[in-house]
C-alpha cells in the first residue's frame, strides 16, 4: 500500500470515481494508469466507497460500484458524477507548465497544448495569454530545433558561433550533448572539435548551424559545465571598484577579493578576452579602475582606448 | 490502517454536506455521520481537522444560518455550483499535451499533478523521442499562488514592497530569467508597477472578489529589464545595433521593440528608458558595434560618461 494520506487519497478518488462513472466499464489496468494507482490500492478504495452513505445511514445508495471479469462499473448518485472544481494551485500549475512548454521557440502557438491551456483557463473564466506569461529566453526555433533532432539523433553539426568574449565569429564542428533553458538562457553542451573538449554554449549566439552525415556517441558522464573556465595562463587584472560597483564581485568568477578600509573593493579576475575585460570598464565606467595587470601589458589601457572607440562613433 | 477510516469519514462528510437541503449544525454532523467519535471534545478535534483538509483540497465548506431555527443556529454545507469543475472538454491530444508539459516543467514549490487528475488523469505516457528540450525547474512560491487567484477573480492585494505597503489591482503574472514578476496598478504610486514577487516582504493578502476592473485595452507583458528598472518619467530611445550583434541584441531587448532593419543587416531598436545606468550597460555591452541615436539627452548620457574613462 503506498503511502498517501487521506486528503490525497480522496482528492483522486473524487476524480477517478466520475471518470469511470462516465465509461462503459473501463478496465482496473487503465483506471490504475491515468490515476497512477497500484491495483491493490484501487481495488481498497473501492471496497472503501462502497460503505459510505448519507444519513440515515444506508450503504450503496450513494455508491454501487462493482469489479467484475477486471472490469470497474460505478453508479452513484448525481453529486459525485462531476469531478471537484481545480484549487487556484492547480490551475496555476497547469498553466504555468502549459505557457512554459510554448515558451519554447517553434512551439505551435495552435497545438493541442495552446487549445488545452486555453480550455482549461476558460474554465476558471480566465484568458491565459492575459493573466500569465513565461518567457525562457531567445533562441532561433530553427537552430533550436535543429540542435535538439541532431542531438536525438547523435549527429554532429557544424555551427557559425559568435563568441561574445572576443567578439569574433567562428566555424566549429560540435557533437551536441544536450539542449536546455535556464535563467532566461538557451543552452547547448556539447563537445567542440574545434578546441577538443567538452563545452557549454549560448543557443542565441549560434548564428547559423547544419546537420552532418557524421554520428557520435554521447559521454556516460557529463561535466558540470561553466561558460567560462579560468586558464592558469590567462593574464589577470586587478579592479578597484567603488560600493556601487561592488555587485562585480559577486557576479563574475572573481578568484580574490579584498575589502579597502575605505569601502572599496580590490578584485582579481582572470582575463581570457580583451573585449570582455573592456565591456565591464564601460559598463562601470568611473566606479572602477584597473590598479594592476600581470600577462598582457595592452590591457593597462584597454578602458580608454575602447571609449575612444565607441566616441569616434558620436 | 487510520488513513483509510479518516478516508472513509471525509467521504461521508463531503457527501452528507453535499446532499443535505439544509446546513447541517455540528451537533447533526457529529450525530449522523458515519465515522466520527462520540466524546464531544475528540469530535470538535477531528471535526476541525477535518475541515482544514477539506478547504485545503479546494472543497468548499460554508457556513451559514439553518433557516427555521430560533433562536437562530449555524450550520454547514457544501455548495453544488462551487464544488464543480466545469467540464473544459479537452480532446484526448490536448490532455496529453497537458501532462506533458506538467511531467516536463517541474515548479518547485507546488503541486500540479491534482489538477490533472481532476480533468480526467493521465492519459498514456508519451514515448521519450516526443519530449522536447530540457526546461530548468521554475520555482514557485506561495504568494504567486494568491497573486494568480487575485488576478484572475480581480481582487485588490496588499503586500510590502521596498518597505512601503501598497495596494495593487494585479493585471498579471511574467516569468523572466528566473523571475516571476507581477504587474498591476499600484495605488501607492498611482500608476502601473512591475514587481518582482521574490521581493515582496512576507504575505499577500487578498481583498474581496471583483475589486477592480481590468484595463480593456490588454494588458503589456512586464517584460523587465534593466532599463526599466527606475520609477521616474520614461524617455524613448532609438539605438543602432551593427549586423554582427544584431540576434544578441533581440534576445536582450526583445523582437517586440524593434522598429528598422536596415539593409546592411543593422537593426534599430526603440526602448523605453526608466533607468539610464542599466539603458548604458546595454548600449556599452556592445562596445563601438552600437550607438543612441535618440533622444540628445540619452547621447549626451554616453559620451560624457566615456570621457571620464
Amino acid at each position: 500500500m503506498s503511502r498517501l494520506t487521506a486528503s490525497d487519497r480522496l482528492k483522486r478518488l473524487l476524480a477517478l470515481l466520475p471518470w469511470v462513472a462516465a465509461r462503459e466499464g473501463p478496465t482496473v489496468e487503465e483506471v490504475c494508469a491515468r490515476f497512477a494507482l497500484e491495483t491493490q490500492d484501487l481495488l481498497s478504495d473501492i471496497a472503501l466507497v462502497s460503505m459510505v452513505g448519507i444519513p440515515p445511514y444506508s450503504p450503496g445508495d450513494l455508491f454501487d460500484i462493482v469489479v467484475e471479469g477486471g472490469r470497474v462499473w460505478v453508479h452513484m448518485s448525481p453529486s459525485f458524477d462531476r469531478a471537484l472544481r481545480l484549487t487556484p494551485e492547480e490551475a496555476l500549475g497547469l498553466v504555468a507548465a502549459g505557457a512554459s512548454l510554448l515558451a519554447v521557440p517553434g512551439a505551435d502557438p495552435d497545438g493541442p497544448l495552446a487549445r488545452g491551456i486555453a480550455k482549461v483557463a476558460a474554465t476558471l473564466g480566465v484568458d491565459a495569454d492575459t493573466t500569465i506569461d513565461v518567457d525562457l529566453g531567445y533562441a532561433s526555433a530553427t537552430v533550436l530545433r535543429t540542435l535538439q533532432q541532431a542531438g536525438a539523433s547523435r549527429h554532429r553539426v557544424r555551427m557559425d558561433y559568435y563568441v561574445h568574449g572576443r567578439d569574433e565569429r567562428t566555424t566549429r564542428e560540435v557533437d551536441p550533448y544536450r539542449v536546455y533553458a535556464d535563467h532566461g538562457q538557451w543552452y547547448l553542451v556539447g563537445y567542440d572539435h574545434l578546441r577538443d573538449e567538452e563545452r557549454l554554449f549560448r543557443v542565441d549566439r549560434v548564428v547559423d548551424v547544419d546537420e552532418l552525415d557524421v554520428t557520435f556517441e554521447p559521454p556516460e558522464e557529463q561535466r558540470t559545465l561553466g561558460l567560462f573556465e579560468a586558464r592558469a595562463d590567462d593574464p589577470r587584472v586587478v579592479l578597484e571598484l567603488e560600493p556601487e560597483a561592488a555587485w562585480v564581485a559577486e557576479v563574475y568568477p572573481v578568484e580574490a577579493v579584498h575589502t579597502r578600509g575605505d569601502g572599496r573593493l580590490h578584485v582579481t579576475l582572470a582575463i581570457s578576452a580583451k573585449p570582455w575585460l573592456e565591456r565591464l570598464l564601460l559598463r562601470l565606467g568611473p566606479r572602477a579602475r584597473v590598479v594592476e595587470v600581470t600577462g598582457d601589458k595592452k590591457l593597462e589601457k584597454c578602458a580608454r582606448e575602447a571609449a575612444q572607440r565607441v566616441l569616434a562613433r558620436y | 490502517m487510520p488513513s483509510s477510516e479518516k478516508l472513509e469519514r471525509l467521504l461521508n462528510l463531503t457527501a452528507a454536506l453535499l446532499e443535505t437541503p439544509k446546513p447541517l449544525s455540528a451537533a447533526e454532523i457529529s450525530k449522523r455521520v458515519y465515522g466520527y467519535p462520540d466524546e464531544k471534545l475528540a469530535f470538535r478535534r477531528t471535526f476541525e481537522r477535518d475541515k482544514d483538509d477539506l478547504r485545503e483540497m479546494g472543497i468548499p465548506l460554508v457556513l451559514s444560518e439553518i433557516s427555521g431555527t430560533d433562536p437562530p443556529e449555524t450550520g454547514y454545507r457544501i455548495p453544488k455550483d462551487q464544488y464543480y469543475l466545469r467540464d473544459p472538454g479537452l480532446e484526448p491530444d490536448e490532455l496529453a499535451a497537458l501532462h506533458l508539459a506538467a511531467s516536463t516543467v517541474r515548479l518547485d514549490g507546488i503541486e500540479g499533478a491534482g489538477g490533472l487528475w481532476k480533468l480526467g488523469g493521465l492519459p498514456t505516457v508519451t514515448a521519450a523521442a516526443d519530449i522536447g528540450p530540457e526546461v530548468a525547474p521554475i520555482p514557485v512560491d506561495k504568494r504567486l499562488v494568491v497573486l494568480w487567484d487575485a488576478a484572475n477573480e480581480r481582487k485588490p492585494v496588499t503586500f510590502t514592497y521596498r518597505d512601503a505597503e501598497r495596494t495593487v489591482d494585479p493585471y498579471r503574472l511574467d516569468f523572466q530569467r528566473d523571475h516571476w514578476y507581477v504587474s498591476g496598478y499600484d495605488h501607492l504610486r498611482d500608476d502601473e508597477r512591475n514587481f518582482r514577487v521574490d521581493r515582496i516582504e512576507g504575505e499577500v493578502i487578498a481583498g474581496d472578489r471583483h475589486g477592480f476592473d481590468r484595463p480593456s485595452t490588454g494588458v503589456p507583458g512586464a517584460r523587465v529589464e534593466p532599463w526599466q528598472l527606475g520609477e521616474g518619467e520614461p524617455l524613448l530611445a532609438r539605438v543602432l545595433v551593427d549586423a554582427q550583434q544584431a540576434a544578441i541584441a533581440i534576445g536582450e531587448a526583445g523582437t517586440d521593440s524593434v522598429v528598422e532593419e536596415r539593409d546592411d543587416g543593422s537593426i534599430v531598436f526603440e526602448m523605453s528608458v526608466t533607468n539610464v545606468d542599466g539603458f548604458r550597460s546595454f548600449v556599452l555591452g556592445f562596445l563601438e558595434h552600437a550607438e543612441v541615436l535618440s533622444p540628445p539627452a540619452l547621447r549626451v548620457d554616453i559620451i560624457e560618461w566615456l570621457r571620464k574613462l
